[in-house]
């Protein structure tokens, strides 16, 4: 089968041992996602949401099946180059933040043009107006134990795209937050991967968050029912 | 049933094994110190006390003379003309057999029976049913008969009945071994031959003299003391046979003490590491602490749950740490009875005799430092509000504002232990009080330290390393609840080591110095124990090429204060540079010295006794007690360093005592000192076993005595440097655990696996930077210490403090490699952990 999708999922299986019990998270798991296409990923908690989004992220690797990202076949690729993958092609926005406490904005955002070889004078180009885009350009110095959720979330999304990556995979990004910083930061973060033809994966509860999506595939006992909806409009 | 809170709180540390395990292999290497050194000084003592019991038996007096002991007509006179019964004669001395020393002990079987049962009572050839009875008629016919335990027949591989031959003032004698003690008497009297007194006399070249004699005095019976004190001859005195245990005893209480001392640096290490421990275990329970104080667990019973925790981690620790303690008590006390015997007394020891007192001191110990150790995360953890899950930056935040109050309590506590240096007089104990002081207050303002030092390197990180380097060097200062413990431990260990490298180098520097000073003849004979046969002293002084000599004589001056060492030196002209006269001119003090009832006295005697040049000191002589001038204090690093110098021709007038221990010969410039050793060795050949040397040979023999007496100091702070080692190893384990989300967050931006190992090493090795660099000042602080007040108050040395730069690089580089080797698994489990798996225990 030929295929120009962004990114190609076939036949995917993915099991947890939890105690003396296998427990499969995903069976026998196909999709295709276009480029530039925004998918809300919905389902119950510990439905495997998070386990798609980091078999897609190259964080996790599937016993079964075949994910194919940008044209590369990820399940080939050793953990190295998985990592520099990773490195060049994804963002990531996690619910819980996850910035580095002991680096500020800046360098948070740093880090990864750093890893990706950015020369510093474009690294700091591209932070000033990623601040600025994310309207953070005067806590470029702070660390982030002194910003708040919503904040912290922006600068998440600003890391996350800051090295224009093919695919963003965001992870229940607004479940932290409140209903007003939610949109706002939703918002932010689907104009940001929109406006550099990005493609996003975003798990979710939150009808909310899935109605600002191109479309939304649900896992159910493992199994993806999709395509659930094809939002009406965008 | 255990209590569900308890059980809550339990449950944690058993499912962090490797952080449990750690915490009590860290403070167990603590008690096990503790206790081994405890064990080692304990069996030590008790072993010298039981030997000395032994052969004092029911003996509560000893009658002493001068340095040639007592002229046996003595005992005579007090038996016969004065009627004074329970005494019994003593010959006493040293014999060498197969290499090693034994005591030959000379009796008077028929007085015995007053005093010992083992002498009289010794089982004998075909004497198996009425033991003693062939022993008397053996002893008085047979000369070189002797007795001893069964013990040290086996050592020997001796039978009944079987001839030996043993070395005794430097000449070889043939020994029949005719009886053994029975069983209940071996105790104590390991390395002891009992001969009779005429053939211990013989053996020990004192025909006609005593060395002491015993005497048995009802206790209160002060009519019978005096009437014995009256009947004596001048320079005769009366001691008690308990004083004269005491004072030998004494002798090396300070080097015990300091060996204590260096095994409580191994709990402080251990200590810090319990601390660690336990503070993380409260940080990582943040959420689970709020939770249960929501559920309404009281601040008390927190503060009660945290501490019990500790009790029962240090108690396991502690049992673990008393067990190995035994063990390593067994080796301990080899170095321990090693270095007793080359510096104090002889001392035959070979089993640890496991003292209650001493496991019981180690656990008490143990669980003591555990419950100090975790009052303080106790009290945090009391303070978290209820269900409120603290931030882990917060907590941080909190901890780095107490850091200036925390180094200002550092600072306090170094001040008061200047105070205590400065108003405890002589005290060694409180020397050593202020010491842990220093090391504890220096402790406190590490931190402090450490979060300057991180603030300040981490641009510099970043521009060398990028990113990675700056998130490493910030990252120790940003962790400090973790990593400014690890590195005060380290820093603590680290400096101990320069302390005592620092005093030890300067000590064998000025011992060295001093050697080369003091050693001013080429070639040097001797007798070990005993005195130069007069005709061979004078053909080794005709020798061809010997251009001057000097002699010496060195005997001990006892009465009831303690004992005196004397040296009466016949100075070879232009030998008197070799001392180094202190407080006075010498081209004034020499001529005094030769000619008047004037003596010098030795640094560390001046010292312990407080006396200066111009003082008067009384000496027990063979005329009585006689006052001396002290004509000038000299510098000495000898053994037994409290000593005093008498001229010969001094020492001649007030003792009866022509021997001579050793001589110094100044050849001529052509002279082969080789050569001249090879006519020595001709000459004294079936004569008497001396030995003879080169200046430059008894130098090397001196310093490698040094060398031995510091290995066991040596072993100790090792030990220390483990314990440190083992915190440095837990304190990343546990941050790499706390911040196995951000560690995996940088995996899946894009962090390769040896970056994440290279982050992490980078800041291990940064850690043991710090830790290097914080330990140089302490370090030299408490080698400033260890030599002006510790050796001082403990010798009465005065060493001259040298810092080798090398000392304090290698110092630096070691907690460098500890750290890294600390830091390789951390690292290595950091960089293999799988981001996924890491997300999801999240």
């Amino acid at each position: 089968m030929t295929s120009t999708s962004e990114i190609q999922l076939r036949r995917l299986s993915k099991s947890f041992t939890e105690g003396r019990r296998r427990h499969r998270v995903l069976d026998d798991v196909s999709a295709d996602f276009q480029r530039g296409e925004t998918i809300a990923v919905r389902g119950r908690s510990g439905s495997g949401k998070s386990t798609l989004l980091n078999l897609i992220g190259a964080i996790d690797t599937p016993d079964e099946g075949r994910i194919i990202v940008g044209g590369v076949e990820l399940t080939g690729l050793t953990e190295r180059d998985r990592t520099l993958f990773r490195r060049e092609h994804i963002g990531f926005v996690y619910q819980a933040f996850n910035l580095v406490p002991t680096l500020d904005v800046a360098d948070n955002i740093r880090l990864v043009l750093e890893l990706n070889g950015v020369p510093p004078r474009e690294s700091q180009r591209r932070i000033r107006e990623l601040l600025e885009a994310v309207g953070l350009a005067d806590r470029a110095a702070s660390y982030p134990d002194v910003l708040s959720g919503g904040e912290q979330q922006r600068v998440a999304i600003a890391r996350a795209i800051c090295h224009e990556p093919a695919v963003v995979i965001a992870d229940e990004p607004t479940g932290n937050l409140d209903d007003s910083t939610a949109e706002g930061v939703l918002e932010l973060l689907d104009s940001l991967v929109r406006e550099r033809g990005g493609t996003m994966l975003i798990a979710t509860h939150s009808a909310r968050v899935a109605a600002v999506c191109d479309r939304e595939i649900e896992i159910h006992g493992g199994k993806l029912d999709a395509p659930a909806r094809a939002p009406e409009s965008r | 049933m255990i209590p569900a809170t308890l059980r809550a709180n339990f449950s944690y540390l058993l499912r962090h094994p490797l952080q449990l395990a750690l915490a009590l292999l860290g403070i167990g290497i603590g008690v096990a110190v503790i206790v081994a050194v405890d064990l080692a000084n304990a069996s030590a003592r008790k072993a010298f006390l039981l030997s000395m019991d032994a052969i004092t038996g029911e003996a509560t007096h000893q009658v002493i003379g001068g340095p040639r002991g007592i002229d046996e007509s003595v005992y005579v006179r007090l038996r016969v003309e004065h009627g004074i019964r329970d005494l019994a004669p003593i010959v006493e001395g040293a014999a060498v057999i197969d290499g090693a020393s034994f005591t030959v002990m000379g009796v008077d079987l028929f007085a015995e029976q007053q005093l010992r049962s083992f002498t009289g009572q010794a089982r004998t050839v075909g004497d198996d049913d009425a033991p003693g009875e062939s022993l008397f008629r053996d002893f008085l016919t047979r000369p070189g008969t002797v007795t001893m335990s069964q013990a040290t027949a086996r050592q020997l591989g001796l039978q009944l009945g079987q001839d030996f031959e043993l070395l005794a003032n430097g000449r070889l004698h043939r020994a029949t071994l005719i009886g053994l003690f029975g069983e209940d008497d071996d105790a104590g009297l390991q390395n002891l031959l009992v001969a009779d007194i005429a053939t211990a006399q013989v053996w020990l070249d004192s025909t006609g003299r005593l060395s002491r004699i015993d005497a048995r005095i009802p206790d209160g019976d002060d009519a019978a003391l005096s009437r014995l004190e009256s009947a004596l001859p001048d320079g005769h005195r009366v001691l008690t046979a308990a004083g004269r245990t005491r004072t030998t005893a004494e002798m090396s209480a300070a080097f015990m003490t300091n060996l204590a001392a260096m095994s409580l640096l191994a709990l402080l290490v251990g200590l810090f590491l319990i601390y660690n421990s336990v503070s993380f275990s409260v940080l990582q329970r943040r959420a689970l602490i709020g939770n249960l104080r929501a559920l309404g667990v009281t601040r008390g019973r927190m503060f009660a749950l945290i501490l019990s925790e500790a009790a029962v981690v240090g108690a396991i620790a502690s049992l673990f740490g008393v067990a190995i303690g035994i063990l390593l008590g067994e080796r301990l006390l080899l170095l321990v009875s090693q270095s007793i015997n080359d510096l104090y007394f002889r001392l035959t020891v070979t089993d640890v005799t496991i003292e209650p007192w001493s496991l019981a001191k180690g656990v008490a110990a143990g669980i003591g430092a555990s419950l100090a150790a975790a009052a303080v995360p106790a009290i945090e953890a009391m303070s978290f509000p209820p269900r409120l899950a603290m931030a882990r930056s917060s907590l941080e935040g909190r901890a780095g504002r107490l850091l200036p109050r925390v180094a200002l309590a550092g600072l306090g506590t170094m001040l008061v232990a200047v105070v205590v240096l400065l108003v405890s007089g002589r005290s060694l104990v409180a020397g050593l009080l202020a010491v842990f002081l220093l090391i504890f207050g220096f402790a406190l303002c590490v931190p402090l330290a450490v979060r300057a030092a991180s603030s300040l390197l981490a641009p510099v990180a970043s521009r060398i390393g990028g990113m990675l380097a700056r998130m490493a060097v910030a990252g120790i200062g940003q962790s400090l609840s973790r990593t400014g413990v690890a590195i005060v431990a380290l820093a603590v260990a680290v400096s101990a080591t320069i302390g005592v490298s620092v005093m030890v180098d300067s000590f064998r520097g000025s011992v060295d110095k001093w050697l080369q000073q003091t050693l001013q003849a080429d070639v040097y004979a001797g007798v070990q124990r005993g005195a130069l046969a007069p005709a061979l002293l004078a053909d080794i002084t005709a020798l061809d090429g010997v251009e001057a000599f000097s002699t010496s004589r060195r005997v001990q001056l006892e009465d009831a204060g303690g004992r005196t060492q004397l040296i009466a030196i016949r100075m070879a002209p232009g030998s008197y540079a070799g001392t180094e006269i202190i407080d006075s001119d010498p081209d004034a003090v020499w001529p005094r010295w030769e000619q008047e009832d004037v003596v010098l006295v030795s640094e560390p005697y001046a010292y312990q006794h407080a006396v200066a040049a111009g003082d008067v000191v009384q000496l027990p002589t063979d005329r009585g007690v006689r006052a001396f001038e002290i004509a000038a204090v000299y510098q000495s690093y000898d053994i037994n360093a409290s000593a005093m110098l008498m001229s010969r021709s001094v020492y001649d007038r007030h003792f009866d005592d022509a021997g001579v221990d050793s001589v110094g010969l100044y050849l001529q410039d052509d002279a082969d000192p080789e050569a001249i050793m090879a006519q020595i060795g001709d000459r004294s050949e079936g004569r008497q076993e001396i030995r003879f040397n080169s200046n430059a040979r008894i130098r090397e023999l001196s310093l490698e005595i040094f060398d031995r007496t510091f290995i066991i100091t040596d072993v100790l702070y090792w030990l220390a440097v483990g314990v440190a080692f083992i915190g440095i190893l837990g304190a990343m384990l546990a941050l790499q655990l706390e911040r196995g989300r951000e560690l995996a967050v940088l995996r899946a931006v894009g962090m390769t696996p040896s970056q994440l190992g290279t982050m992490i090493t980078t800041q291990t090795a940064v850690i043991g930077l710090l830790s290097g660099i914080a330990a140089v000042p302490l370090g030299i602080m408490m080698a400033y210490v260890l030599i002006e007040v510790i050796n001082r108050r403990a010798f009465g040395w005065q060493i001259d403090m040298a810092v080798a730069p090398d000392i304090l690089v290698s110092a630096i580089a070691f907690a460098i490699g500890a750290a890294l080797l600390a830091g390789i698994y951390p690292a290595w489990r950091a960089a293999r952990s799988q981001p996924a798996a890491a997300m999801r225990e999240e």
